[in-house]
């Protein structure tokens, strides 16, 4: 029996207790899912199944698709190289960016969110116009102002600058969350003696999690993933992150495959970790229950 | 009770742009007072409500809360508690913690047994005692318009601001609210600052009424001056259970005593011509409540019944005259229900008929025992 035809049999089932059509209609959303699935898939399950393989069997031919003697020693390569250092760095930078993006970025964005002053519209078409830059075309100044603060090849130094890339997205994506919640939690909050500070801390921000959880992992994504900037911006191994490291192995003397993809694999696993941790609060509906109608 | 405090209204104006939502209010509010602000929307009531709460910016003139000049300070330090329309209450804490949280606001921040103590006391007051570990989702509408209102009365602020607290709530709900409401206000004995678009709630709460329209203060008033004695059409029309009637009234001078002439015949007002204030040239209107007449079957019988509508204790009678103007009468279903197209007699009680002057809606004669002038 071939896998078609038992989908199509348990399709088959499920009509007879289904309305009709619904049978159908699963089918083709399993279909369309399995097809995307495997199209994003397949290049990070191959990445892993080979950083499995012994050296000399990762570029066999013809290739196969598990690996037939599995072995940790690319793993044990990469640790060995001093990965932990490179994962240590990129986590500090990574971290210390989310909380400086998250917390200016809600500052900023309360403000224009709630608060009538000169100006307000300006700066924030100024906001959106800034997140059309491209990164790319920023380095060199970025580079000169770093090395004229003596910040070049320091983690803060990078710190600053993801900060500063991400900041503009940041205060649009919570602007917008902002303007979600109901306005009149927050007069009450006011009126109960709450200055606009303490408003945003014991009422927004608890009641923004969603929000705040989606640009995080929005600035987390892209610090954690930077290879470009940390490369132009660091030189020594103590300030090296790890996607900085990953590329140190498509080396002088040719490509080395299995401890490329081992780092690779490895560099995945903490979003990974991240986002299933979080999976939770992007639903919203927290605010539910507080205003009525 | 320490909280008790004066609300002044001075000259406060308020616009948007080319929108004027509030006129040069003036407006005085005397301590352990209730009073409504009754308008319908777009009226300036919630603007006046605001204006006071902080929560905007007055454009003209001065707030004073007791003695102090609150006109430019912000709703933190004006020392008010306020029950949203829809009760906003925070939807991250629970019934304690949002009733604990206007204590734990503001400087000094009491201990945490007396916070306790404090909310555990307002709770019991309004019996959500069972509550406190719950979400607002968690509650029914009525538990949450509670909370709300202990979230209020767990400080001892100096004036308690209510905006449509009850819209939100079913007909039955609404009127056990609105008696403990009323009852909590005897206890508190606090200043009131309420706000709602329907007559009833206000009549039945308030010691004095203050009726907005088109961003003007109609008339300031006891419920009582506000029903028997309304200063223009607006107001006549917008307190009482039904519609006041208006007919177009033309003057009969009968040797000095007030008569006029409407679709449903004449009518003696029982009070002299010269009762009548102002330019009483001008064409004028009659305005009767329909309590305030009662049908004959005798009489000439100049008008016919176009519809009966039965209310459960009252009958509500639609009478056509010949010219096409219609009067609603309230009677007692007890004397039976008039057949449609049976012609009747109206008896206006001249004690209540009001004129008013046909072009302003201004009120120019009132009836009653106390004379005859409308207020100064």
């Amino acid at each position: 029996m071939t896998a078609s035809s038992v989908i199509l049999r348990s399709a088959a089932r499920e009509r007879s207790a289904l309305p009709p059509g619904v049978g159908r209609r699963l089918l083709v959303r399993w279909a369309v899912n399995g097809i995307i699935a495997t199209f994003a898939l397949f290049p990070i399950l191959w990445g892993l199944s080979s950083s499995l393989k012994p050296a000399d069997r990762i570029m066999e031919f013809p290739p196969r698709l598990l690996p037939q003697t599995p072995t940790l020693e690319h793993y044990a390569r990469v640790f060995g190289d001093g990965a932990s250092g490179y994962i240590l760095n990129s986590i500090l930078v990574s971290g210390a960016t989310v909380l400086a993006t998250l917390g200016f970025g809600a500052l900023a964005g309360y403000a224009l969110a709630r608060f009538d002053f000169r100006g307000r519209g300006t700066l924030m078409a100024l906001t959106v116009a800034v997140m059309s830059i491209p990164v790319a075309s920023l380095l060199v100044p970025t580079f000169t102002l770093l090395s004229a603060a003596g910040l070049i090849d320091t983690r803060l130094g990078l710190v600053l600058l993801y900060t500063a890339y991400q900041l503009p997205v940041v205060i649009w994506m919570l602007y917008g969350y902002f303007r979600t919640l109901p306005v009149e939690i927050e007069n009450a909050a006011r009126i109960d003696g709450c200055t606009p500070l303490a408003t945003l801390r014991k009422v927004v921000l608890p009641l923004s999690k969603p929000g705040l959880v989606a640009a995080a992992l929005f600035v987390l994504v892209f610090a954690w993933n930077d290879f470009v900037v940390a490369v132009t911006m660091t030189s020594s191994e103590a300030t090296r992150t790890f996607p900085v490291a990953i590329y140190f192995y498509l080396g002088f003397y040719g490509r080395e495959w299995g401890p490329l993809l081992a780092a690779s694999i490895v560099s995945i696993v903490p979003i990974v970790a991240v986002f299933i941790a979080l999976q939770r609060h992007f639903m919203s509906g927290l605010t539910g229950g507080g205003v009525k109608g | 009770m320490t909280g008790m405090s004066t609300v002044t209204f001075r000259k406060v104006a308020k616009r948007y742009g080319p929108v004027t939502a509030l006129e040069a209010l003036d407006l005085h509010v005397e301590a352990g007072e209730f009073v409504s602000l009754l308008g319908p929307s777009g009226s300036g009531k919630t603007t006046t409500l605001n204006l006071l709460a902080g929560l905007i910016d007055a454009d003209e003139g001065t707030i004073l809360i007791g003695d102090r000049d609150v006109t430019h300070l912000p709703p933190e330090r004006r020392d008010l508690a306020m029950v949203f329309q829809n009760y906003a209450l925070y939807p991250h804490l629970t019934v304690f913690e949002n009733i604990a949280f206007p204590l734990e606001s503001r400087k000094p921040v009491p201990d945490a047994r007396e916070i306790r103590a404090r909310v555990e006391r307002v709770a019991e007051t309004l019996g959500i005692g069972a509550l406190m570990a719950r979400y607002p989702k968690e509650i029914s509408g009525g538990q949450q318009q509670r909370v709300a209102l202990g979230r209020a009365m767990v400080r001892d602020p100096r004036v308690f601001l209510l905006d449509e607290p009850l819209s939100n709530l079913d007909a039955r709900l609404r009127i056990r609210m609105r008696r403990d409401l009323k009852a909590l206000h005897a206890s508190l004995g606090s200043t009131i600052v309420y706000v709602t678009h329907d007559q009833s709630e206000a009549m039945t709460l308030s010691s004095r009424i203050a009726i907005f329209d088109k961003g003007r203060l109609q008339q300031l008033g006891t419920p009582a001056a506000i029903y028997d004695r309304p200063v223009n059409l607006f107001v006549a029309n917008f307190v009482g259970d039904r519609e006041t009637n208006v007919l177009a009234a033309e003057p009969v001078a009968t040797d000095g005593r007030l008569a006029v002439r409407t679709a449903f015949g004449l009518v003696d007002l029982d009070r002299p011509a010269s009762a009548v204030r102002g330019p009483a040239s001008g064409p004028l209107r009659l305005g009767v409540r329909p309590e305030a007449m009662r049908l004959d079957p005798a009489g000439d019988a100049p008008a016919a019944v176009v519809l009966t509508e039965l209310a459960g204790a009252d009958l509500y009678v639609t009478l056509r005259a010949a010219g096409g103007e219609e009067l609603v009468v309230r009677a007692d279903p007890r004397d039976g229900v008039p057949a449609i197209g049976q012609g009747l007699t109206v008896r206006l009680d001249p004690a209540r008929v009001h004129l008013f002057d046909a072009e302003s809606g201004v009120a120019v004669s009132h009836g009653g025992s106390d004379g005859s002038s409308p207020n100064p």
